[in-house]
């Protein structure tokens, strides 16, 4: 998503810098229309898509939206709910009638504990920013091995690729299961080797994931991944 | 702010540490890449920024002229005192003093004046009346783990490049202070089982109890803090003993440089 | 403002002390994203004066009555560290820094847009560690800055600037001397792009033209040293983009 992948004109702006002219154009996401022009409200790069200028912010905080698979990590549990920071502002909420158990009241604590980690779908978030979780769909569950790792909101889509080709790729190489929630947590597990290769690669999305020369470095690791594919 | 410990951190360090290896690919007794400043902040008569990894703190002198205690009337004084402060890290929050924050500053303290480093009858001006006080005050400004040796290289940095304002304080011309050793801290932390130097924030996280020895010119032990839940055996302490006389030698290396 | 006494503060032909000329600021460097564990940081020198700012959040708001069912708070802490001063200060809050903190939230509220985070907070650290004069104004470029690279959004930047007046004239940007022998020292937090005036405060003696004077040179130190400002933060990624625009 960061500029470098489109190809066309790259253009970063500032918070108060005027974008263009308001007049056939809707102000999307990251921009105000302020008297004639239209001014970012981000520090990010302009994209414009469909007569909508936007700007696509470099630094993001995760903000839940209904639907978003995350990985969340049991903050405090209850009789009858768990509460999960899912690295949002607020924890999300996940009552009994949504998890994958019969549970008993009083005994969710026997299912999931403080300091476990989930793979989790919001199912809504309020006006007023409560998040309720679900476990219930395909997939979702306890993540009982692996590791957990965090990345910025914008590169999630570097590391995904487009169609999530990148993310096929590593799959592959590493011979691991990986998920990649979009709270910017993602998940691997596999064996000894294919862990350490995807630290590997995922210090490499922190460290450079802005770069041009993102997909050419994460080229050269792949020729040493453990699964041989490159 | 309690952080949150998630279990697979701790499985995760767990398996490495039995592999012998680390969360971000060091070796058990390697340290994270180190940058020190020295003479880098205007009115502070001393001052140093460590950069530790991505740990980064400030510390600076300051001297003040104050009449001497009663009971040590021909001798000045020496204070450490540490500042952990929201700035640092997302669990920091506002409020008095915590007791981590006075941990490291005493900790720290300890090590520069048992040293004997300072020598406190030459802070001395008129026996009885005047004598120079000494205040290290250090800063922590982004916490990515073992801010204990940061801080301790950070304050003898700034003492034994600073220079006393003697003529803002009418007594003589501007000198540098006499610091006679270079007494530096080694950090181990036990992560996954086993102890290994310089703990990164992660394993800090998912670790356990952390042993600080500050070592002086001559390999003696001058400082000494066990702190968080966990015990230790003699045959432990011996082997990161022996790590920290390697170690606290390089790092005092790397104070005197900064020297003229 | 303390009396001016027998302290000269400016030259026989006019020029200051420094040798600046009265409409001219000191030196500003500005750095984005010099704190790795924050969410959000800068690094700001100005003169002498040296401020750190980081951010962290949006995040709940804790204790629950700061909450606002409607926007997000600002939590400002502007302090100065025990060395930042020729004579060290005691560690903790005190009177002036709780106003300084004060105001410049409400500034910084007046810029970012709260309203798209209700119930949360988000934490803006001031830290001096080295002060000359105009460590408010300092303070206040470097908040805007880190709350910028923390990806908040804002509907512009702020840039601090200060005018006083010293022997009856009006100078731009005072430094120690000039601040504590001076007459009169108007800070001001200034929105860059419209020109909107966030943060003011005063202390002194100005004549209604004199003031008028200070806001001149205000506006025009405000605009330079937002080139720096908007140049730190996009330095920060067009780097990393190696050079391929």
């Amino acid at each position: 998503m960061s500029g470098a992948e489109t190809g066309a004109e790259l253009r970063l702006v500032t918070p108060g810098e005027a974008i263009g002219a308001s007049t056939g154009v809707r102000a999307g996401t990251g921009t105000l229309s302020q008297g004639e022009n239209i001014i970012a409200t981000r520090l990010g790069w302009v994209k414009e898509l469909n007569g909508t200028v936007s700007v696509d912010p470099i630094n993001a905080a995760y903000m839940p939206r209904s639907g978003d698979l995350v990985i969340g990590v049991v903050e405090s549990v209850r009789n009858n709910l768990w509460f999960a920071d899912v690295n949002g502002p607020f924890n999300g909420l996940l009552p009994m009638s949504l998890a994958p158990w019969k549970v008993e009241f009083g005994a969710a604590r026997i299912h999931m504990d403080v300091g476990d980690v989930m793979l989790a779908r919001v199912q809504e978030v309020d006006e007023a920013h409560n998040v309720v979780l679900t476990m219930k769909g395909v997939g979702l569950r306890r993540l009982k091995e692996g590791m957990m790792s965090e990345i910025s909101m914008n590169h999630i889509s570097r590391l995904r690729g487009d169609g999530d080709s990148t993310l096929r790729a590593l799959k592959e190489a590493s011979d691991c299961r990986i998920i990649v929630g979009e709270n910017g947590r993602v998940w691997v597990d596999g064996d000894a080797a294919g862990v350490s290769f995807m630290r590997q690669v995922l210090d490499l999305v922190r460290n450079g994931g802005h770069r041009a020369t993102f997909d050419a470095s994460l080229e050269a690791i792949m020729n040493d991944a453990p699964g041989g594919v490159a | 702010m309690v952080e949150l410990v998630p279990s697979l951190l701790r499985q995760e360090l767990a398996k490495l540490a039995e592999a012998d290896q680390r969360i971000d690919g060091r070796g058990r007794w390697d340290s994270r890449d180190i940058t020190l400043e020295t003479d880098c902040l205007y009115n502070a008569e001393g001052s140093a920024k460590v950069t530790w990894g991505d740990t980064i703190i400030y510390a600076g002198v300051k001297f003040e002229v104050r009449t001497p205690w009663p009971d040590r009337p021909a001798q000045g004084s020496l204070m450490c005192g540490a500042e952990l402060r929201p700035v640092a890290g997302r669990k920091y929050e506002p409020g008095p003093p915590s007791p981590q924050s006075i941990e490291l500053g005493r900790v720290v303290d300890r090590g520069i004046r048992e040293s004997g480093c300072i020598d406190m009858d030459a802070l001395c001006i008129i026996p009885g009346e005047k004598v120079l006080g000494v205040m290290i005050d250090i800063h922590v400004l982004s916490d990515k783990g073992n801010i204990f040796d940061a801080c301790a290289l950070g304050a003898i940095a700034a003492l034994r490049t600073s220079t006393v304002p003697a003529e803002r304080f009418d007594i003589g011309e501007d000198y540098p202070l006499a610091v006679s050793m270079t007494p530096t801290m080694c950090s181990f932390t036990r992560v996954g089982g086993r102890y290994v130097l310089d703990a990164n924030d992660e394993e800090e996280l998912g670790g356990d109890e952390r042993i600080h020895i500050t070592l002086g010119d001559e390999g003696h032990l001058h400082s000494l803090q066990k702190g968080l839940k966990g015990t230790f055996t003699p045959a432990e302490f011996a082997e990161i003993l022996d790590v920290a006389q390697s170690r606290c030698a390089e790092l005092a290396a790397l104070v005197n440089s900064k020297e003229e | 403002m303390g009396g001016y006494g027998d302290i000269q503060l400016l030259n026989e032909d006019g020029s200051r002390l420094d040798g600046r000329a009265i409409d001219e600021m000191r030196e500003v460097e500005v750095e984005a994203g010099v704190l790795p564990a924050a969410d959000g940081s800068a690094w700001v020198k100005h003169g002498l004066n040296v401020a750190v700012c980081a951010v962290y959040g949006p995040m709940e708001a804790h204790p629950r009555k700061i909450q606002r069912q409607d926007r997000a708070v600002i939590d400002v802490r502007y302090n100065m560290a025990p060395f930042s001063t020729s004579d060290r200060i005691r560690p903790g809050y005190n009177r002036r820094s709780r106003e300084i903190s004060k105001v410049t939230a409400e500034a910084l509220e007046s810029v970012v847009l709260v309203e798209r985070y209700p119930r949360s907070k988000i934490r803006v650290e001031i830290e001096i560690l080295a002060a000359e004069a105009g460590t408010r104004c300092v303070g206040i470029t470097a908040a805007a800055v880190a709350l910028a690279d923390a990806g908040i959004p804002m509907r512009d930047l702020i840039v601090g600037v200060a005018s006083g007046k010293v022997e009856d004239i009006v100078v731009l940007d005072l430094d120690k001397a000039e601040d504590n022998y001076g007459q009169a020292d108007l800070p001001m937090g200034i929105l860059p792009t419209t020109g909107e005036i966030a943060f003011l405060q005063m202390d002194g003696d100005l004549s209604v033209e004199e003031f008028n004077t200070c806001l001149e040179y205000n506006m025009k130190a405000a605009k330079e040293i937002h080139v720096l400002m908007v140049d730190a933060l996009k330095r920060r990624y067009e780097e990393k983009n190696g050079g391929e625009a």
